[in-house]
């Protein structure tokens, strides 16, 4: 150790000149590309935010200040999409962790076709969420599977029942198919996670006469806090940023009941003509709220890796 | 060592920078008339066509690839290459909406084709860009003008300009499920009280007697109009006494009480519907007051499907006129806006007229309108060339696309019940309003 | 004898769980091989009658329509997208995880919060880029933007899988005169290829199921993805050839579904430490 210290600190300056070109070389590609299409967008878009912007090439946008987020808060439209995303962002992400994990706890337990198993519980996360909205759409529509199963085998009514008529019923529809389709991501990081827990402190637990339902409460969740907190995080964010269910079933419809942040963004940016500068502030408060639930979730579940991981 | 962190601000105000110099003309960026993709005519001197590069214009449409107008319209762009050997036209088809957004964001870069066959509600939305080429400042737009049905073009009037020119034509007129109504022993209504009355006789648990696909003006306008009403003030500077006036109240309010008894329905107004044409092919709509795609879609899926002029309300028959224009954008340079010309003046001649008829597009050349070949192939057009006498155009005005919003969704609060008729209508009218006064 | 009991319930509930996930897909095949028209017939069915059956969807999407040449366009962007976005994430990741340089912190941070910036947000000004750089029509102009949303995730992902990587397999090469650039091709991209194979699996699905942004720009047919090809397939005038949507999403889910079973078993412990070790 001794020696490749010195050894180092004399040839300090070649190694020093050395190594911060070899960093600088590892950086720039990723940054580069991280500055031009990532940084540059956003900040426009923040600058956007305080301009009437107008999107023809030869027009000119003024500058308004705080115009476009007075009117975004003032717009009853934009407030009942927050509520329908948090809504939805508080039903689903917990719902997918919860029977992720508890897909993941029977998969973990069992010895033969794990694979076939994993597979085929992950199908619904690739599938293209267009096509699987439009499924959706079909199954709870008024001449659907759903009311089809209701009316004429179950015979619980008469009446077909109007899921994706009204805001509520519509929204939790949209519900079901986003845990529908996130169960197998979170299976499949619980797993990892489940695997990355030693396996000697369920064999101590075992010996100590702790049940299964002790061993999970005791042993598993506090070795896997730090994935739920990852999956809370990342699920968080998905919720924030669901278009497409939405855009596809219902279309935001009946007289924009079911918006949500992005599909009121995305009506406001093409639906219109010219409101850019709204949108341009609607996705900068989108972000800041998105990022003030992520600091929360860090507080909560994880108070003393606040500064450790950086 | 600070080099890095120094590096990295710097990158960040370099950021804001270049992010600022796009206001006020985003003209940082290639100049708007070099035109990537396409080639000019490179020669020493002008309009010599000896062995001249073709002029290449870029033609957006949404033209139907299932109903066969996409091979028509290969075809006519083969004629009209061969007859035009220096021009070449790419054509591009884009989904109707995604028709309109390619325009939006092409708009802020200058990205945008020779011509655009689009919606005719497109021409106030592009308009308001400031993109649009004035069509009527072309010296022969008037002789060309002529030849087409006045009602079809002034879609693309604004002011006393046109920002178009008519492409093809529809309007609506009464669709219905002829079994159902002979299941039913019912009579062709003969004016919109007693259609209303049939759509509730029409309904029972498993069918709905009328649907409404949106809730637009090109939705109600008709009926507004037919019952003597109006949406806006004529000079379009006001909504307040018309969009809330008593006849719309009137017919907002019917709508909504045939809503209530699930007599009325359609995919914006609960989502859960099945979409019209889906629910046609389902026999579960009855009517349905539509454009002549309906007939060909509905035929397609076995129905059997009569059709008649809209019934009359006491102002008459008044439909909503809908249809497509060609547009021509600022963006080109002179060279390519003759070619462009030269294509549309093709597209809106008799023999590309009656072409496109027969694969379901309603010509607005007047002589297409009676050539034998067009109406073999489109047996409802007599139908339609009556209703054409009486449609109107919605208002073609900068803010039209806002405020036909507008009114979409406060009359959909009003017809599923979520507010009451009078408060949603004036509700929208106040908005109009506050929308005209703005910038 | 207990043991076996406790065996067999799992399987159980595995089993009903998966019937209600596989619903919709087993619908959805069965969708695929039936007449265009007859899709949404009420009563709705979900098995079609044996006289129903037909590939004609099938083959209208493989003959009529270039199938292959989506497939390719989208094996295309998959794949030199992922690349880049490996190599970027993991060349970033390295120097976070093991150097320390002025800005390191904040720029990890900037790293993560860009990725709560819902990218729908940013389409204009991404729009007006690509067409700068002449990107339009291109399929670069989406692997440039495809392998930019992925690195944040990879990166972070790939940091906390280099954490954990023994610091003496370092010294080992520095003692040996090599360099930082040793280092990393020598010792962390073997070392840490779990996790880069956990985001190419993601990063790899990606592009089959992007749309707002493709569609966008690509816009000549020859040089669409799947993804935008399958709207071509969303006629204006609410009708929809349902039998060509479904016939072709489920042929679009072949490849996906054939890379997953190759590289899943990384998934374990590519997530393991990177997520974990949060």
């Amino acid at each position: 150790m001794d020696n490749t210290d010195n050894r180092n600190a004399h040839h300090k300056s070649n190694y020093a000149i050395k190594n911060n070109l070899h960093l600088l070389l590892l950086l720039i590609p990723g940054l580069a590309v991280l500055v031009l299409f990532t940084f540059y967008p956003i900040i426009k878009m923040a600058v956007m935010s305080f301009f009437d912007w107008k999107i023809g090439y030869s027009q000119t946008s003024r500058f308004v200040g705080l115009k476009n987020y007075v009117d975004v808060f003032t717009d009853p439209i934009a407030r009942t999409a927050l509520v329908n995303t948090l809504y939805y962002a508080l039903i689903t992400v917990p719902m997918q962790i919860a029977l992720g994990l508890l897909t993941a706890l029977l998969i973990y337990g069992i010895k033969k076709f794990s694979l076939t198993f994993r597979l085929l519980y992950y199908l619904p996360v690739i599938t293209s969420w267009v096509v699987v909205a439009l499924l959706f759409r079909y199954i709870f529509s008024n001449q659907g599977l759903l009311n089809y199963i209701i009316t004429e085998v179950l015979h619980i009514s008469d009446k077909p029942v109007g899921w994706l008529s009204t805001r509520w019923p519509a929204l939790t529809a949209t519900t079901i198919l986003g845990i529908w389709k996130g169960i197998g991501w979170n299976m499949v990081v619980f797993l990892a996670a489940l695997h990355a827990v030693p396996v000697e402190l369920f064999e101590a637990a075992s010996i100590d006469g702790a049940n299964s339902v002790q061993k999970f409460f005791y042993i598993t969740l506090p070795n896997i806090k730090g994935t739920i907190l990852f999956a809370l995080v990342m699920l968080f964010i998905g919720a924030f940023n669901t278009f497409t269910p939405i855009n596809v079933i219902t279309g935001g419809n009946p007289a924009h009941q079911t918006e949500v942040v992005l599909t009121w963004m995305y009506f406001q940016t093409f639906g219109t003509v010219g409101k850019m500068g709204y949108s341009a502030a609607l996705s900068v408060i989108i972000s800041l709220i998105v990022s003030v639930i992520a600091v929360i979730l860090f507080r909560v579940i994880k108070p003393e890796s606040r500064g450790g991981k950086l | 060592m600070r080099l890095f962190s120094r590096f990295l601000a710097a990158l960040l105000l370099l950021s804001l920078l270049f992010s600022m110099t796009g206001c006020g003309g985003q003209s940082s960026l290639p100049s708007a008339t070099d035109k990537p993709p396409t080639e000019t005519a490179e020669t020493n001197d002008e309009g010599n066509a000896s062995s001249k590069k073709p002029i290449e214009i870029e033609f957006w449409h949404n033209y139907d690839a299932g109903a066969g107008q996409i091979d028509v319209l290969e075809q006519l762009i083969a004629e009209f290459e061969r007859e035009n050997p220096d021009i070449k036209v790419n054509h591009l088809y884009l989904e109707w909406s995604a028709l309109r957004s390619n325009v939006f964001a092409g708009a802020s870069t200058g990205e945008l084709p020779d011509v655009l066959r689009g919606d005719i509600g497109f021409v106030p939305q592009f308009q308001s860009l400031d993109i649009l080429f004035e069509m009527s400042s072309l010296p022969d737009y008037n002789d060309v003008a002529s030849k087409i049905m006045e009602a079809p073009n002034s879609t693309a009037k604004m002011g006393d300009k046109f920002y178009g020119i008519a492409a093809n034509t529809n309007t609506k007129i009464l669709f219905y499920n002829k079994k159902m109504f002979a299941d039913a022993g019912l009579s062709i209504p003969k004016t919109l009280d007693e259609m209303w009355d049939c759509a509730e006789k029409l309904s029972n648990s498993k069918t709905i007697g009328f649907v409404e696909a949106w809730t637009g003006v090109w939705n109600i306008g008709q009926y507004i109009w037919s019952y003597g009403g109006d949406v806006m003030a004529p000079d379009n500077s006001t909504a307040t006494g018309y969009i809330n006036g008593p006849v719309s109240v009137a017919v907002v309010q019917k709508l909504a009480d045939l809503y209530k008894k699930k007599a009325l329905s359609g995919p914006t107004l609960d989502p859960g519907a099945l979409g019209d044409t889906d629910g046609w092919a389902a026999g579960v709509y009855a009517m349905e007051i539509d454009g002549p795609w309906r007939h060909t879609l509905a035929q397609a899926a076995n129905i059997d499907i009569g059709a008649v002029q809209m019934p009359p309300g006491p102002a008459g028959s008044i439909g909503v006129l809908g249809g497509e224009d060609f547009m021509m954008f600022k963006t080109s340079d002179e060279q390519h806006r003759e070619a462009a010309w030269k294509f549309i003046k093709f597209m809106v001649d008799k023999k590309a007229q009656v072409a496109m008829a027969k694969v379901g597009q309603m010509p607005v050349n007047k002589e297409a309108m009676s050539d034998p070949e067009a109406l073999e192939a489109l047996p409802l057009l007599p139908i339609f060339e009556e209703a054409l006498k009486t449609a109107r155009s919605r208002p073609v005005t900068p803010k039209w696309s806002d405020i036909e919003n507008i009114i979409a969704t406060k009359v959909a609060e009003a017809i599923t019940g979520q507010k009451d008729v009078q408060k949603a209508l004036d509700e929208a009218a106040a908005e109009i309003d506050n929308l005209l006064a703005s910038d | 004898m207990k043991s076996v009991r406790r065996f067999n319930y799992r399987y159980i509930i595995l089993i009903a769980g998966l019937v209600i996930m596989v619903l919709p897909m087993i619908y959805m095949v069965t969708s695929s091989l039936r007449p265009n028209s007859q899709t949404f017939t009420y009563p709705p069915r979900i098995f079609p009658a044996l006289s129903e059956i037909t590939f004609e969807n099938y083959a209208y999407v493989l003959v009529r329509q270039n199938f292959f040449m989506y497939l390719k366009n989208t094996l295309i962007v998959a794949g030199v997208s992922t690349f880049l976005s490996a190599l970027l994430s993991s060349m970033l990741a390295y120097c976070i995880s093991r150097h320390s340089f002025p800005g390191k912190n904040l720029l990890f941070g900037t790293i993560i919060t860009i990725m709560l910036i819902p990218g729908l947000a940013m389409l204009i000004p991404q729009y007006e880029l690509a067409v700068a750089f002449k990107l339009i029509n291109n399929l670069w102009g989406v692997i440039l933007f495809y392998t930019t949303w992925t690195i944040p995730f990879s990166t972070f992902l790939i940091k906390g899988f280099i954490d954990g990587i023994p610091k003496e397999l370092d010294e080992a090469i520095y003692m040996d005169g090599g360099s930082i650039l040793t280092v990393f091709f020598r010792v962390i991209i073997p070392m840490a290829s779990p996790s880069l194979a956990a985001v190419s699996v993601f990063n790899f699905l990606f592009p089959f199921e992007e749309l707002g942004w493709s569609q966008t720009i690509l816009k000549v047919d020859a040089k669409r993805t799947l993804p935008v090809a399958i709207t071509q397939f969303f006629q204006a005038h609410n009708r929809t050839d349902w039998g060509y949507v479904f016939a072709m999403t489920c042929l679009s889910m072949v490849p996906v579904i054939i890379i997953y079973l190759l590289l899943q078993k990384y998934f374990v412990s590519g997530l393991t430490t990177g997520a974990v070790k949060m």
